[in-house]
């Protein structure tokens, strides 16, 4: 489990995150959303201890990630939203580093990379940025950690490469595992992420799973106009609309229209997701 | 309880990737400046005695020392910015961070890769080429070992010659105390912590400056030397001032000075000096990687 307690982190004057505070458990794919500049980049850095927290802590199975040991190391990987291109072959790289995660599984690296339709006998140097993401997803992947974090993932992937990531996601990660991700870009991920994490600045929106989004908020796909939505938005077909859910019925949470929710109504929903 | 701070087992591991990583990103250039030098020189002096005296003959040993020093100062200068200038780099730094190994495992395999293994590399490689093109032409001469070894015998020789050079204005103590220094002069420990003396320092700067580590590594040293030489000018001036008042005092004072102290005990006060520079070099790099975010 790991626990974040007022955490707060500045780059100079600019404060980024000031007294974020949230638990995330195991078995679970998390979402972190937000507008740009929020935090997201910082808060994953913060996880995998690449910045030390300026205040607060962050617990991860009761050690701290900046003291950067390697018993933490070993069962995490923080997949960067820029990766580099090391002098080598996808395959020498994975034997190359892979051995330093315990789990680390090259079996599994060649089926995700096969998944992805990339060689693994191409030079790293020689990939497009695609392909180079593609391998580090297969790296991360293959290394069986508990903590996984990914900054924007999908950014750079192909439309084929889009799903073949979802499908990659939910086949080949641990049961027990705890796993981040931040993206802008919600539909790619829309089926897999849950709970979602809404940051904004300074602040944590939402942090709750879609089965309690989807008991708070109703989520209408009707062209009928709801008198007290808190969000419409025209879709071809129709309207999508967020209101209260008042009468307890169930709903499929659509992410983009809930993070507009959200902030529009920033106060109404932390108050209500936190009571 | 896993091992946190230190672990066989998985330094070797790292050490094994580490020095992978290095020959990917530097072994070439290692190459290229161990065997370039040797081979470009040989045929630069050669057409250059064909040109000028229409005669084949190598470069001597004196000069292909120099070069030898030369290419091996290019060498020191430029690899840790290669192997480990990145790690200031976003991409770079944060896969190198986040590797499972623990900061002294890493600070070590940097030092014996950066300090060790890429100077001996280098300079087997360089010392090998020269002592082929010295086997297939005799107008170089001997090789850089032999010239060395030779160098160092001759040098002795000069201490025995004064031992015998005694008369009434170089008296035996004279000449004891310049074979003494002459002793010290060609100890190796003088000179193989100079080694680390001359890495080091370019090391830190490629871990610590962004961009253009090597140019401002060498502005810092500048610097340093600049500002230690304006604090330690009064000082050696009122030491050489005492000096020459004491030689003309008592002329052989000063012989007495040196031989007790400063000439007997070279090596070690050099050695002494250069392990504390060394020390904080060393600390000022383990900071670094200790205290690096990105």
């Amino acid at each position: 489990m790991i626990t974040i307690k007022d955490l707060g982190f500045a780059y100079g004057e600019k404060v980024v995150l000031k007294n974020i505070s949230m638990t995330l458990e195991e078995g679970r794919i998390y979402g972190l959303l937000g507008e740009n500049g929020v935090g997201k980049t910082t808060l994953l850095t913060l996880l995998c201890g690449l910045k030390r927290p300026q205040a607060g802590s962050i617990d991860t199975d009761g050690l701290k990630p900046f003291d950067r040991q390697p018993s933490l190391l070993s069962d995490q990987y923080y997949l960067s939203d820029e990766v580099p291109a090391m002098n080598m072959k996808a395959e020498e790289y994975a034997k190359n580093y892979g051995k330093f995660w315990e789990n680390f599984d090259l079996g599994k690296f060649h089926e995700v990379m096969a998944v992805f339709e990339n060689d693994p006998q191409q030079k790293m140097t020689h990939m497009s940025f695609g392909q180079l993401k593609k391998t580090y997803i297969s790296f991360a992947l293959a290394c069986n950690t508990k903590h996984l974090y990914m900054d924007e993932p999908t950014n750079g992937l192909d439309i084929p490469s889009k799903s073949q990531f979802r499908k990659a996601v939910t086949k080949y990660t641990r049961e027990d595992s705890i796993i981040l991700i931040s993206t802008h870009q919600v539909r790619d991920l829309e089926n897999i992420i849950d709970p979602i994490i809404i940051l904004d600045r300074q602040d944590v929106l939402l942090n709750a799973t879609l089965e309690e989004i989807s008991q708070k908020l109703y989520f209408d796909y009707s062209s009928e106009k709801i008198e007290d939505a808190l969000y419409c938005e025209m879709i071809p077909g129709g309207n999508i609309q967020v209101c209260l859910n008042q009468s307890g019925e169930d709903s499929k949470v659509n992410i983009e229209a809930l993070f507009n929710t959200v902030h529009q109504h920033k106060e109404l929903i932390k108050g209500i997701f936190n009571k | 309880m896993k091992n946190d701070i230190f672990n066989f087992r998985r330094f070797g591991k790292y050490f094994a990737s580490d020095l992978m990583t290095c020959r990917a990103n530097y072994g070439l250039s290692l190459l290229t400046i161990s065997l370039v030098f040797p081979i470009a020189l040989y045929l630069i002096i050669n057409v250059f005695h064909l040109i000028m005296e229409s005669t084949w003959n190598g470069p001597d040993l004196g000069l292909r020392f120099f070069v030898f020093c030369v290419a091996m100062f290019c060498l020191i200068v430029t690899m840790p910015v290669k192997c480990y200038g990145k790690l200031t780099e976003k991409q770079y730094g944060s896969f190198w961070l986040t590797l499972p190994a623990s900061k002294l495992e890493k600070f070590i395999s940097m030092f014996i890769i950066i300090c060790i293994i890429a100077p001996f590399a280098g300079a087997a490689l360089y010392i090998g080429a020269d002592a082929l093109i010295c086997a297939f032409d005799h107008t170089c001469g001997k090789n850089l070992i032999a010239g060395s070894i030779e160098f160092v015998r001759k040098w002795s020789e000069m201490g025995e010659m004064t031992m015998n050079f005694v008369d009434e204005t170089f008296t035996i103590e004279d000449a004891t105390l310049t074979k003494e220094l002459l002793e010290q002069l060609s100890s190796p420990l003088l000179y193989i912590d100079e080694i680390f003396g001359i890495t080091l320092p370019f090391l830190l700067g490629a871990i610590y400056f962004k961009s253009s580590k090597t140019v401002k590594t060498i502005l810092v040293l500048f610097a340093i030397s600049t500002v230690s030489s304006i604090v330690m000018a009064p000082i050696v001036d009122s030491w050489s001032s005492e000096l020459l008042e004491n030689m003309n005092n008592d002329p052989t004072a000063i012989l007495e000075m040196f031989s007790n102290g400063l000439f007997k005990n070279l090596v070690l006060l050099d050695t002494v000096t250069d392990t504390i520079v060394n020390v904080a070099l060393l600390t000022c790099i383990w900071f670094r990687i200790k205290t690096l975010k990105h």
